[in-house]
């Protein structure tokens, strides 16, 4: 490609996209209500996405999958313990063995406790420590079955009152969360054909406005790349606007949704929140929308190009 | 330069709009193409312009084979002419300038070298202190006379004008003929299609008769005139 060839190709795009650049500022309010239409469908499989990948990030933190608690009978005596101690550590399946008392748990929840007054006013008034004595079982599989099996082994001991298997809800939550992250793909695959559908018929009409100038350029000689280019920019300016208000509508949700959350979280004695900026999602969703923006105005344009005859 | 052998153009379910037509149009010369309308006038300018393709024959523009020429490449074939239309076929929400400049855009030719050139083109037609008006704003003859302007700015060597006096009363027709007189004097090949008599009668040029189709002479518009 000669140097000519290529100012000529980079003048081309130039001119295309200050031509829409300008029909676009001309029409501002149409402009504005289309990138809103676009933000607005970007938003919704953007939310969902934000919720079930804090709670993914959440959940992957939980690493000790073979973690069993086992809890005693509350009238259980230190021969007792003892016997389940042994027991224990008899146990193959087994690799590590920690005792928790019903002293040293009673004790955690209250320091715990004492960063919040309305838990702290209820412990207060129990007059007898409620907890049962509890051993920290890790078993040395992590394979559920083998964990299962454990389980019902454990659960058959003298004064054991409660096996919990802490994998559990682990398991039950990745389970909904996989079903969260099939859904977003559901949501965002039907929102990206509704938003080809709007962008491309939003081009369309534009096109067949421009009727008298895509007739008099080819007529003077303009390839059809040439003609196709300023549609081509329109429907990508189109997903740029609509992604960047997207994130504007974005951050503003999560704001609001993080101040109503802090009150909340601020009961359970807990700091969670969402992210305000998440680049990621962020970029993913700006690239989707010019992504779209440009195969929606593609396929309008070839289809205006066969129904506008110079002739 | 143009050379016609044996074309027809027959569209689809109607009879040939132009029957075995050969003739030879050299660099630098005024050919007028006239007849009643429908003789087939429109249709042979656009068979040279390469707006339409022969359905039989040879259409050879600078040496090249119309009918033979690759769909992508018609467009730069259309650049070597300067087109002007009856209805002028300018656009109405773009200024005089935007009007011009749009020929030199399609080149990719922008910015000071463009405004150059648009306001020399401009200066020719006598519109230069129009450069921002919008042309629904322009009289009939100033119109067409932009036409020409955008026909003639990026300095083609043939100019296909397809009945440019046509809607125009005598005077500015008679401007819109000096100019042509004018890009034809300085080597440009003009090709004209018209049924006003008066204007051809005027000057002494080759002339194309069309009658129903049927090229019928290919003698000047004097010599035309003495056989009437």
């Amino acid at each position: 490609m000669s140097k000519n060839m290529i100012s000529t190709a980079f003048n081309h795009h130039r001119q295309a996209l200050k031509l829409v650049l300008g029909r676009m500022r001309r029409n501002a309010l149409s402009t504005f209500m289309i990138s809103l239409v676009i933000a607005a469908a970007l938003c919704v499989p953007g939310l969902f996405y934000l919720g079930v990948n804090h709670i993914s990030s959440f959940a992957s933190h939980i690493q000790d999958e073979n973690e069993i608690s086992v809890f005693l009978k509350l009238d259980a005596d230190s021969a007792a313990i003892a016997n389940v101690k042994d027991a224990l550590h008899k146990n193959a399946a087994i690799q590590s063995v920690k005792f928790v008392s019903k002293d040293e748990a009673w004790q955690q929840l209250r320091v715990k406790a004492e960063k919040d007054s309305a838990s702290s006013d209820v412990i207060n008034e129990l007059k007898t420590n409620p907890l049962p004595d509890a051993f920290l079982v890790v078993a040395k599989s992590s394979k559920p079955e083998d964990l299962d099996a454990l389980k019902v082994e454990l659960q058959s001991l003298a004064n054991v009152d409660k096996v919990l298997l802490n994998t559990e809800w682990v398991k039950r939550l990745s389970a909904l969360l996989a079903l969260g992250k099939q859904i977003i793909f559901i949501v965002a695959g039907l929102l990206a054909a509704a938003l080809l559908i709007i962008i491309s018929n939003t081009v369309r009409m534009q096109i067949l406005t421009q009727k008298d100038e895509i007739i008099v350029s080819k007529l003077i000689g303009a390839t059809n790349s040439f003609i196709r280019k300023p549609f081509l920019y329109a429907g990508m300016l189109y997903g740029l606007f609509g992604g960047l208000l997207a994130i504007v509508m974005l951050m503003g949700i999560v704001m609001l949704f993080n101040q109503s959350l802090a009150q909340l979280s601020a009961l359970y004695n807990s700091d969670f929140s969402l992210a305000l900026i998440n680049p990621k999602l962020f970029a993913g969703m700006v690239c989707a929308a010019i992504a779209i923006g440009w195969l929606g105005s593609y396929v309008a344009v070839t289809r205006a190009a066969a129904t506008i005859n110079i002739n | 330069m143009i050379k016609f052998d044996q074309v027809t153009k027959r569209y689809p379910g109607s009879y040939e709009v132009l029957k075995n037509a050969s003739f030879t149009i050299e660099a630098g010369e005024f050919v007028f193409v006239t007849g009643h309308s429908g003789a087939g006038k429109s249709t042979l300018l656009k068979l040279i312009a390469a707006i339409e393709r022969p359905s039989s024959g040879t259409v050879l523009i600078a040496n090249q084979n119309i009918s033979k020429l690759k769909e992508s490449a018609i467009p730069f074939m259309r650049r070597r002419f300067g087109l002007i239309f009856q209805d002028h076929k300018l656009l109405y929400d773009r200024n005089c300038f935007e009007n011009v400049v749009l020929p030199l855009h399609i080149n990719g030719i922008t910015g000071p070298e463009a405004a150059k050139r648009v306001r020399a083109a401009l200066d020719k037609v006598g519109l230069l202190n129009k450069e921002k008006a919008m042309p629904i704003t322009l009289s009939g003859g100033e119109q067409q006379r932009l036409a020409i302007a955008r026909a003639v700015v990026s300095r083609p060597s043939i100019l296909i004008a397809d009945e440019p006096t046509g809607n125009l009363d005598a005077n500015y027709a008679a401007d819109i003929m000096a100019i042509f007189q004018a890009f034809h004097q300085v080597g440009v090949t003009v090709i004209m299609a018209t049924h006003d008599a008066l204007n051809r009668a005027a000057i002494q040029n080759r002339v194309l008769h069309l009658d129903h189709g049927t090229l019928k002479q290919t003698g000047t518009a004097s010599s035309e005139q003495s056989t009437a």
